[in-house]
């Protein structure tokens, strides 16, 4: 399939390299943050992960918002945990970076205590205790999990629920505001054992067109695919509207 | 039956009135009175609607288009400036990305829609009527501040009831170009810079930073451009096509119809004019 | 204590506050998409209430005038009253002016009948397919929306893709993009399912076909 998204950026990293905390400073104002349900679209955004023949992708959009008002259009909500180890953290800015770094403090001493790589399905029972230590007074986030196991290669993507609840398909999960739309996208786009190219292509479309029919979420999306060898990650022109 | 009638002979009326009202049809009272809509049989606090649009299990019920925009509307040198966006929202999904929000009523008049779509389309279509006929009636064209107060006289009569629109009412009459906002309240003033919608404070910030009232035509359509091009990236509820009118002695011309993002990639390169 | 609370007489209770709620989301959804010389407008064939199917085979296209079909969805106890209404006036219509009312006609009158109920509105999500107004939009409307119209954006507009136009309508192409995006919509939405019923609209006349789709 011929690529037609636009790129902005390509970068290529060796997965085994560097993997210290990123530094990163937002400017948070306190709103008056009314617990209601709408509080999980508070700030925008949205995650998509999907699997490919021994390679998965996962993708976000670029907006930090407060309700109708954008505040930025950086602001990345997948981070690396790992080689081949990628979490989407969408849903409530502030707790999006809590958990980040809560989940990363738990990967730290999980991989000192063990001598080992963390391994996705691992990182997903990891999550399901953090999240439902706060069973009644959630963190509003909804995490994606995307990554390839360090043993077997095996492609490995996952979605969890606010307190938990993980759910583990064998093609592709969404997350976030848009996350109806994205269903959409990815339903009639997503195929069997595609290759790492057409996996981008397939990825990026889903989610570009799914949040151009969402306010809340766009103004720009980083992709990331992940191979045994390499970690591709591609930085798309958006709409900005 | 004439006949008998015309006799006085009534012995099939009643039969016939029986008759009559079985094939009424249901009756639409706007079409014969525009400015009569049906009233539910409840209070008039429960008129407004969104209040009791909930379904059976209590989950409210989506209704409403085009909450969010922004529409701008400014006087200068060289007559008036519309520019508006193009999005229509129903929650914070996006219904459609290229509505027509300038109201084309007469060859020189045009008005802006901002709040309730439907509530925007019906009143303006009202308010083109009776310009028309105006103008059959007295041989000559409505003015700006005549139209714009049929509209306001309309809407407030329906005032409470949950209407909901913010209207900039542009022309060109005997006086020159005139502008004036009009709102579902009933407030209409004239002003020579008005900006209407949930993005209207960004457009603002633009507007009233570049605005003089001795502009070029050119610099007056970069400018509205301008504003509402800053209103599509900063307001999650406005955005897709950003279109400029001017309003001259001639009447209004179409000026522009631009993608924001297009827009936003060459004023990224450092374009200061798009044309 | 109990039976106490219960013997309590009404003035002593709090009032109690009913909530009038006129209103039902039966489900459905419909897709139009316009070409150069037809126009195709599709609907699935399931009416919900809450977790409840009502009908398995339940037609949401209504046929107003010899050109003109109209689909609708939303509170069907509305879409009812709604299309009987519409139907007496187009009727009205073609004795009065010896003609079929154009497509462009019906829609103005629609949205004016639409707006004579402002403060008690029909709860029913139309679209309106037609010969005369040959545009090259397509619309999707009702339960699953949000599913559905991306994808039309992205396939019919080709919106987001580099360097590409949008494809020339034909017919085979509109009937494979509303299968595959009814076929997505069922999947996830459980308001649509069952079947779909695709019109199809041309000088010639009309057809109609009927697809199956997932009944779970």
């Amino acid at each position: 399939m011929q690529s037609r998204m636009v790129e902005l950026e390509t970068r290529n990293q060796d997965p085994q390299g560097d993997h210290g905390p990123q530094e990163r400073n937002y400017i948070l104002s306190l709103h008056d943050v009314l617990m209601k349900k709408s509080i999980l679209n508070y700030n925008g955004g949205c995650v998509v992960a999907m699997k490919g023949k021994n390679c998965v992708a996962i993708a976000c959009d670029l907006r930090f918002g407060v309700q109708a008002q954008t505040i930025s259009t950086d602001f990345k909500r997948v981070f690396e945990l790992g080689p081949h180890l990628y979490i989407g953290l969408p849903g409530l800015a502030t707790d999006t970076q809590t958990v980040l770094q809560r989940l990363q403090f738990r990967i730290k001493m999980y991989e000192m205590r063990e001598g080992r790589r963390l391994k996705p399905h691992t990182l997903m029972a990891m999550m399901q205790n953090l999240l439902y230590e706060r069973r009644f007074g959630p963190y509003f986030v909804e995490p994606v999990i995307a990554g390839l196991d360090p043993n077997t290669k095996e492609p490995y993507i996952c979605a969890l629920d606010l307190i938990g609840c993980a759910c583990e398909p064998a093609d592709f999960v969404v997350s976030g505001t848009c996350s109806e739309s994205l269903y959409g996208m990815c339903e009639t786009t997503w195929q069997e054992d595609m290759e790492p190219e057409d996996l981008f292509e397939c990825i990026s479309q889903s989610l570009v067109n799914a949040f151009d029919r969402d306010a809340l979420s766009g103004w720009g999306a980083v992709v990331h695919i992940i191979e045994q060898d390499k970690v591709t990650t591609r930085t798309l022109k958006c709409r900005q509207d | 039956m004439a006949l008998e009638s015309l006799h006085g002979v009534e012995r099939y009326q009643h039969k016939w009135n029986e008759v009559q009202e079985e094939a009424a049809l249901p009756e639409i009272g706007n079409f014969t009175n525009q400015y009569q809509l049906m009233m539910p049989p409840l209070p008039k606090a429960e008129c407004q609607v969104g209040e009791y649009l909930v379904d059976e299990t209590g989950r409210k019920m989506k209704l409403n288009y085009a909450h969010g925009t922004t529409t701008l509307g400014f006087k200068f040198k060289g007559g008036a400036v519309l520019a508006v966006d193009s999005r229509a929202t129903s929650g914070q999904y996006i219904g459609s990305g290229n509505v027509r929000k300038i109201i084309e009523i007469s060859p020189y008049l045009l008005g802006t829609m901002a709040g309730g779509a439907a509530d925007c389309t019906y009143w303006n279509r009202v308010l083109a009527k009776q310009c028309r006929i105006y103008e059959l009636r007295n041989r000559e064209r409505i003015s700006v501040a005549a139209a714009s107060k049929l509209l306001a006289n309309m809407v407030y009569q329906y005032k409470g009831y949950g209407l909901s629109m913010g209207v900039m009412v542009a022309g060109w009459d005997k006086k020159g170009a005139g502008l004036y906002y009009v709102d579902s309240d009933g407030n209409r003033m004239p002003g020579n810079v008005f900006s209407v919608g949930s993005g209207s404070l960004y457009a603002y910030g633009v507007l009233d930073s570049g605005y003089r009232w001795d502009m070029t035509d050119e610099e007056a359509y970069e400018l509205g451009r301008r504003a509402i091009y800053h209103a599509t990236h900063r307001d999650a509820y406005s955005g897709g096509i950003v279109r400029v009118y001017h309003i001259k002695e001639g009447g209004w011309v179409r000026i522009s119809e631009q993608d924001s993002k297009d827009l936003h990639y060459a004023y990224a390169e450092g374009k200061t004019t798009t044309q | 204590m109990a039976v106490e609370m219960a013997m309590e007489p009404d003035y002593m209770r709090d009032p109690r506050k009913h909530h009038f709620s006129p209103y039902m989301e039966n489900g459905g959804t419909s897709i139009a998409i316009a070409g150069d010389d037809f126009v195709m407008i599709a609907s699935d064939t399931r009416l919900t209430r809450g977790f409840n199917i009502l009908s398995r085979n339940q037609e949401k296209v209504l046929r107003l005038t010899p050109h003109t079909m109209m689909a609708s969805s939303g509170c069907w106890a509305d879409v009812l009253t709604l299309s009987k209404v519409l139907q007496d006036r187009i009727t009205m219509y073609s004795h009065e002016h010896n003609e079929s009312m154009p497509t462009t006609a019906v829609a103005q009158m629609l949205s004016t009948m639409l707006y004579w109920r402002r403060f008690f509105p029909y709860y029913v999500a139309n679209i309106l397919a037609g010969l005369d107004e040959q545009g090259k939009g397509v619309v999707a409307t009702g339960a699953s929306v949000a599913q559905i119209q991306p994808l039309l954006d992205n396939q019919v507009a080709a919106l987001n893709m580099k360097g590409a136009t949008p494809p020339k309508m034909t017919k085979d192409l509109a009937r494979q993009l509303i299968h595959d995006a009814f076929i997505s919509a069922a999947e996830r939405d459980i308001n649509t399912g069952d079947g779909i019923i695709i019109h199809t609209i041309t000088k010639e006349g009309k057809t109609e076909e009927m697809v199956k789709l997932r009944r779970d």
